[in-house]
């Protein structure tokens, strides 16, 4: 496998990853009663990360 | 390299950016400075206070909202009002692309493309529910409206090349953003018949691959997870808790978190049980009305004229955008059928389909010669924001075919600039809607809201009606901080079985004196040691829903005697919620200062208490003994008794006379009401202070009260001599799923 094609990989695995992370954050968060951080990680997760973790392959 | 076709496929995203960020601009300058009517106060309320607004809750919303309201300018409503204005940029900028994508089967001129596509961006932001709904954050329309032009610009590049792991990755990003556009709104669903569609017409093998179908129900489920939100925000129990989406009741918990409890309060609120609609075979206004309805707002889009006086116009603008918008679909069909296979369908979701779920009755402003039929609370052209954002870009293709076929009239050589002046009614919404869709400047909302509190003595209980009476103060006391010791109880609301719950958890905030108006001042105010109710929450579950009693009741507490004729009552027979103010005022009496605000259109004398009742200003003050008549109280026909020199004292304070009459317009009909509640305020104190012949002063805020008039273009409203009626102001947009007996 060329080495750029398993780092494009390795970048779209790490940022599937970090959104799931960010999302469970953001949860974790609200649960303890947070009202800054739960709603920007959900917000970053949901709506960033996660579009781009489903576009970039 | 790149063939010709490919070039002419390129999307110009630094353009679309251009014109999204120039739409931005417009929407600034005439965004709303602060809340407005209807929901605006309770979305704005819920996004500041991470709370549940009413269902199904809207979290995906809340979430962003929250966000936006941390910006580090303006004030927490502006930044509210701002995430609407960027939705709705972001969508324009995407129907650019759209529409340029279109133009490029047909059009070879590169910058005659991208005037149609500024066209379309510029009708479809100008249209007046769109650019109304983008000044103010009233609801949670924009954020959709900026999901289905992502969903439609996605799917425009998947039905180009519908092959290969890129498309089928965009699909499955269709699929996310479609669930995660339903936990903005359940509207979000209304694109996927359209994508559906296209997938169908342009590659139906895609159907037959069972792993992406399946991949794509996972990424619709994973976009459904934000519903998460609710109960584990809902066990916090922020102030705003509509519907009360949880089983916990102390504090959260796992064991009350996954409980039946919770899971049956959670699915009826994203379901909207409390609204009790009916079967969609049941129709609340005939089909053909309910299309009335939508071509009524239709003509609105072009140039919305409330005061009627430029119908003509109005109705030939609207047939020419019809006329444009049909044009635009038959070229779209021609030259780009890859793509109309996803338009026209979400044209047809968004029109007729939408028409037919939405289920309307009769619009509260259409066909007013038509008395006695149920009408919706106030004009719903709101619900299709998205229709005519997406008819826009049919009528800039429209508009385009007309100005291609005028330049390739005089011969061989199309004379684009020429035949250019056609397009200029491509700017007529954005200069015939300008007046009527600006909220700049507009705080009158707000004032109210301060105005309505304030006429409430320390610590006081006010009973409210619906929307426009009780949203407003919300977002002042829970945003602004403005007199959170007064304790509001809507009784649209109290109908639930939640909303007591939510009220007997509120903590009591201690009244700031130095904030409140002079009239308060000096004076003691013992603070309540008690709950407003005396009921536990096992007995507030046993209150009924009504009393099936049509004979008059006997209501007793000290020295109060009141009878109640359930005939002057709203639905004919008592409410859970009449039972409940009952019971505060049984409980509050000569303790608790207890008010019915005046916007509730008469609530205190349909509860028998006309006896009791001393206007003050904007409210009603039941007081716990008889009423008697004094040189400070005086009886005023229509109103009974007023408080002069309180009334006055308060008068003196409200802002709203001076926010109204500066704005000089009131657009929305059907909330006219508030206005109408000062104008009838004002004449009252007048014909008040005429009967203790101060008859300088009398004049004098008579006409006050027809400056508001005319400011709210209301005056017809005010001829003879004496006041009113009360207008009915509360605009309840509450739960309908009572189930009450029909009246006798």
């Amino acid at each position: 496998m060329p080495r750029s094609v398993s780092g494009a990989r390795r970048r779209a695995h790490v940022l599937r990853v970090t959104a799931v992370a960010l999302i469970f954050v953001g949860f974790v968060d609200l649960v303890r009663g947070g009202t800054v951080l739960a709603p920007v990680a959900l917000v970053v997760g949901y709506l960033v990360l996660a579009p781009l973790a489903f576009l970039i392959d | 390299m790149p063939t010709a076709v490919n070039e002419t496929l390129r999307p110009s995203y630094r353009a679309a950016a251009v014109t999204a960020a120039a739409v931005l601009a417009l929407y600034v300058v005439t965004l709303a400075p602060t809340t407005a009517m209807w929901d605006a106060s309770e979305y704005i309320t819920a996004a500041y206070t991470l709370g549940i607004p009413h269902p199904p809750g809207n979290p995906l919303f809340v979430l962003l909202g929250r966000v936006a309201s941390l910006l580090p300018f303006g004030n927490v409503a502006f930044r509210i009002n701002l995430l609407a204005a960027v939705c709705s940029a972001l969508a324009a900028g995407i129907w650019f692309l759209v529409a340029e994508r279109v133009l490029a089967q047909w059009i070879e001129v590169r910058w005659v493309r991208r005037v149609g596509a500024v066209l379309a961006a510029l009708l479809s932001a100008t249209a007046f529910a769109v650019w109304n709904q983008s000044v103010v954050n009233e609801k949670v329309y924009t954020v959709s409206l900026a999901f289905f032009a992502v969903v439609s610009w996605l799917t425009v590049l998947w039905c180009d090349d519908p092959d290969g792991r890129r498309a089928d990755r965009i699909l499955l990003l269709i699929a996310y953003l479609i669930g995660l556009g339903y936990t903005n709104h359940p509207a979000g669903f209304l694109v996927g018949p359209a994508v559906a569609t296209a997938v169908l017409v342009r590659r139906p093998r895609t159907l037959l691959r069972w792993r992406l179908l399946l991949g794509a129900v996972f990424a619709l489920a994973v976009g459904l997870t934000p519903f998460a939100f609710e109960p584990i925000r809902a066990a916090h129990h922020p102030a705003l808790n509509e519907g009360d989406p949880t089983g916990c009741t102390d504090r959260i918990g796992f064991a009350c978190t996954f409980s039946d409890t919770t899971v049956k309060r959670l699915m009826d609120n994203v379901n909207r049980v409390q609204y009790g609609k009916p079967d969609l075979s049941e129709r609340q206004a005939p089909f053909s009305a309910q299309m009335g309805m939508w071509w009524l707002y239709f003509k609105w889009q072009w140039l919305r004229d409330p005061h009627d006086g430029a119908r003509l116009l109005q109705d030939f603008l609207a047939l020419i955008f019809l006329s444009l918008g049909i044009a635009g679909g038959v070229v779209h069909y021609r030259r780009d059928r890859a793509s109309f296979w996803f338009f026209g369908p979400l044209i047809g979701t968004t029109t007729v389909a939408l028409v037919y779920y939405m289920n309307f009755k009769y619009g509260a402003s259409q066909a007013p010669e038509l008395a006695g039929v149920a009408r919706e609370v106030r004009d719903r052209d709101y619900f299709y924001l998205w229709s005519y954002s997406a008819w826009s870009v049919w009528a800039a293709l429209g508009l385009v075919a007309t100005w291609r076929f005028l330049a390739e009239r005089g011969g061989p050589t199309p004379r684009w600039r020429t035949t250019a002046p056609v397009l200029v009614l491509g700017v007529l919404p954005l200069v015939g809607n300008f007046r009527a869709a600006s909220r700049a400047g507009e705080w009158a909302t707000r004032e109210w809201a301060r105005d309505v509190l304030n006429s409430v003595e320390p610590y006081g209980i006010l009973i409210t009606g619906g929307d426009n009476d009780t949203f407003p103060l919300w977002y002042a006391q829970e945003v602004e901080g403005v007199r959170p010791d007064v304790t509001v109880a809507v009784t649209s609301l109290l109908n639930t079985d939640w909303y007591m719950r939510g009220l007997l958890r509120r903590p009591a905030v201690r009244y700031d004196e130095a904030a409140g108006p002079a009239v308060y001042r000096g004076k003691n105010w013992p603070v309540p040691t008690k709950p407003i109710i005396s009921l536990t929450p096992a007995e507030l579950a046993q209150v009924p829903e009504y009393l099936d009693v049509r004979a008059p009741l006997r209501f007793d507490q000290g020295d109060i005697h009141a009878v109640i004729d359930p005939r002057r009552l709203e639905v004919g027979v008592p409410l859970r919620s009449d039972l409940l103010v009952l019971q505060m005022l049984k409980d509050n009496a000569g303790v608790r200062p207890f008010y019915i605000s005046r916007s509730t259109a008469g609530y205190a004398q349909a509860l028998g208490l006309d006896a009791y009742a001393l206007t003050q200003g904007l409210v009603t003050k039941i007081a716990p003994t008889p009423i008697t008549a004094s040189a400070d109280t005086v009886t005023v026909g229509g109103l009974g008794h007023v408080d002069v020199s309180r009334g006055l004292a308060l008068w003196k304070s409200y802002r709203f006379p001076a926010a109204l009459i500066k704005r000089g317009d009131w657009v929305d009909r059907p909330s006219a009401g508030i206005p109408a509640l000062y104008t009838i305020t004002a004449l009252a104190l007048g014909q008040a202070l005429e009967q203790q012949g101060r008859a300088a002063e009398a004049r004098s805020l008579r006409q006050q009260g027809l400056d508001i008039a005319e400011g709210a273009r209301i005056t017809d409203w005010f001829v003879g001599a004496a006041p009113p009626s009360p207008a009915p102001a509360a605009g309840s947009d509450a739960p309908r799923g009572t189930p009450v007996p029909a009246r006798p």
